[in-house]
């Protein structure tokens, strides 16, 4: 096997804030192998973004990465010159941001930001026109060559979202970063914008870093998933094993709540109890206990660490029963 | 049927360059005292117009609207003026609907103090608003910037509740928050009902939310309700494509559950080209000659259930 796209070991960052540093990642550990594509689910808070913003040097003013390496095809990113970063960024590494009304620019053209991203390319205008109108058209979009000349509010949703799409996948990069790419659309466009991503990530062959907190999305898009929570992996393994038979309680409890898999209409829709745990003062032992019904002594004192082999929980439960 | 909010063929004219839009169509909905309607749609489908016309936030073009036994007059611009006291919204920007210079305690004496009610200790009154929508008393002297977007939807509901309305419209109400805070914002709605006897209007394109907190819903497509009746009847057996293409288009957690996807060709219609005949034919997997032409009129299935399709499912 090949060496992976990515692979990030034992992440750490922090903000400093006015109440001190805030660990907004601890110990993140992932792979993501060639041609594949592996989910990231948490909810608000859990360090998704500042992952997204590590990886791509992108982090703000105030975060330190204070322990770790993010390899990508064998190289350290942390340790790479600007220059080698940035000529990196857009190419062989690109990002799909959430809402594609704000990541397009609204006062120019499709077809100009189109060549805007092809800035690296020798070719004339017009030939780098052709090449917008051809990945459009792999993207689905009707008519490609009127809509080169179009802005994006003359755009649906859904239409402009597969553009970011288009112009991420430009490059033809070896790792696109998808930053809950159809959050902002709607149930049919969000099934229509995974299926093409599934498609053209099989036609490139690049690798998908799919960051999302809709399960279902993951459960549908993705070949292996990343559980966070509060800034730490609490599970992973293939999508299949981790949602069959999720074994870290915030994953069991995270799978119960959402109202999809609720077969019986109920009005008393299930919750987790109680809140994040602030960063600033954050309890030994596990992260997830002072929300955890099942939580034992070793919980409060010792932090559990990843536990199995390629289905991995951080919880002393399951490091117990193997 | 003698309805909290009764709305017969209800429909609002956008203006433009060169024209006008049709940006709700024709809409009629009932909503009962103490039940919930949800208007289920795609962005764009004319769901938050709809809204913001029954709150009399914009004009309309045509229709008859009876809130709580009478029919509601309109102003001169042709805006609704509903008894603001008995009907109250719930914004889609949580964070945003709230004055980013107030605290929470003055946002919440605000509707009291625009229309005063007898004397009430407005201190008291919000921290009853507080333990309402189930926040502290620590809650009542923050920013909303300091909230989190669960704890300021309850601060919006909080306030929307402060008169006692019969009438909430909640547009949106849980986009964007985490499913274990989605739950608790929909249990909370479900709760402040089941105290209050409150009629809710709830706008949202969230279909596995409507399962559990609808009674009745709507399916809007281009400003139309093309099917309307009770929720369960609908979630079950859906008759028009375009309700079972959205119902079946909702990606599942589970990895086994069984992908038979209804798949709509083809964009969504732009409303200044709106489609002849039944506007979903352009996209609709078993659209005939006839579904090009005319659009079908309402069909009332057994039971109380309307759809418009000339060819529908089961």
């Amino acid at each position: 096997m090949s060496a992976p796209v990515l692979e990030i070991r034992d992440l750490t960052v922090s903000y400093q804030t006015g109440q001190g540093r805030l660990p907004a990642l601890r110990d993140v550990s992932l792979v993501i192998p060639e041609g594949r594509i592996v989910g990231v689910v948490g909810e608000s808070g859990c360090g998704k973004s500042t992952l997204i913003s590590a990886i791509i040097r992108l982090l703000a003013p105030n975060a330190r990465v204070d322990a770790g390496t993010i390899r990508f095809k064998g190289r350290d990113l942390l340790a790479l010159p600007a220059q080698e970063m940035r000529s990196l960024r857009g190419g062989q590494v690109s990002v799909v941001f959430q809402d594609p009304m704000t990541s397009l620019n609204p006062v120019l053209t499709i077809g100009r930001q189109m060549a805007d991203v092809q800035h690296r390319s020798a070719a004339g205008r017009s030939a780098k026109d052709q090449r917008s109108q051809r990945m459009l058209e792999r993207v689905g979009i009707p008519d490609p060559e009127a809509q080169l000349r179009r802005y994006p509010h003359q755009l649906s949703g859904g239409m402009r979202q597969r553009v970011a799409i288009a112009m991420a996948l430009m490059a033809e990069p070896a790792l696109l970063i998808a930053d809950e790419p159809t959050t902002a659309l709607d149930a049919t466009l969000e099934v229509q914008v995974i299926h093409r991503l599934q498609e053209l990530q099989r036609d490139i062959g690049c690798s998908v870093l799919f960051i999302s907190h809709h399960l279902g999305v993951i459960a549908e898009l993705c070949d292996s998933v990343i559980v966070m929570y509060a800034g730490e992996v609490v599970e992973c393994g293939a999508t299949r094993d981790v949602f069959r038979d999720a074994r870290h309680p915030y994953t069991q409890r995270l799978l119960a709540c959402d109202p999809g898999a609720i077969a019986v209409r109920t009005r008393e829709l299930p919750v987790i109890p109680g809140s994040l745990p602030d960063l600033a003062r954050l309890p030994r032992g596990c992260v997830f206990r002072e929300r955890c019904a099942e939580r034992i002594a070793r919980c409060d004192t010792e932090r559990p660490r990843l536990a199995g082999l390629d289905h991995r929980a951080a919880c002393h439960l399951v490091d117990r029963a193997s | 049927m003698s309805g909290l909010l009764s709305v017969r063929d209800l429909r609002v004219r956008y203006p433009l360059r060169g024209g006008q839009v049709d940006v709700v169509h024709g809409v009629s909905l009932d909503v009962q005292r103490g039940r919930t309607l949800a208007i289920v749609g795609e962005s764009g489908s004319g769901k938050t117009t709809l809204a913001l016309a029954l709150c009399g936030l914009v004009p309309l073009a045509a229709g008859q609207v009876r809130f709580g036994g009478g029919e509601l007059a309109r102003d001169r611009s042709g805006r609704l003026m509903p008894d603001r006291r008995r009907l109250a919204l719930m914004f889609q920007d949580a964070v945003g609907s709230l004055s980013p210079r107030m605290t929470v305690r003055k946002i919440l004496a605000e509707p009291r103090r625009i229309h005063p009610a007898g004397p009430v200790d407005a201190d008291q009154e919000a921290l009853r608003l507080l333990s309402l929508v189930g926040l502290g008393d620590e809650i009542a002297d923050r920013f909303p910037h300091q909230l989190s977007g669960g704890q300021a939807r309850r601060v919006g509901l909080a306030r929307a509740l402060a008169l006692s309305p019969d009438l909430l419209i909640a547009d949106e109400p849980t986009a964007g928050l985490d499913v274990s805070i989605q739950g608790e914002v929909l249990n909370l709605l479900a709760r402040v009902q089941s105290e209050t006897g409150l009629g809710i209007l709830v706008i949202t394109h969230n279909l596995n939310v409507v399962r559990h907190v609808a009674d009745d819903m709507a399916i809007m497509y281009l400003g139309r309700f093309i099917e309307q009746g009770d929720s369960g009847r609908i979630f079950s057996a859906p008759r028009h494509p375009y309700t079972a293409a959205l119902l079946s288009a909702s990606p599942s957690p589970d990895p086994d559950a069984r992908r038979d996807r209804i798949q709509l060709s083809g964009e969504v219609p732009s409303l200044r080209h709106r489609p002849t005949g039944c506007e979903f034919h352009t996209r609709c997997p078993r659209a005939r000659t006839l579904c090009a032409e005319t659009f079908p009129g309402p069909t009332q299935d057994t039971g109380a259930r309307v759809f418009h399709c000339h060819y529908p499912m089961g």
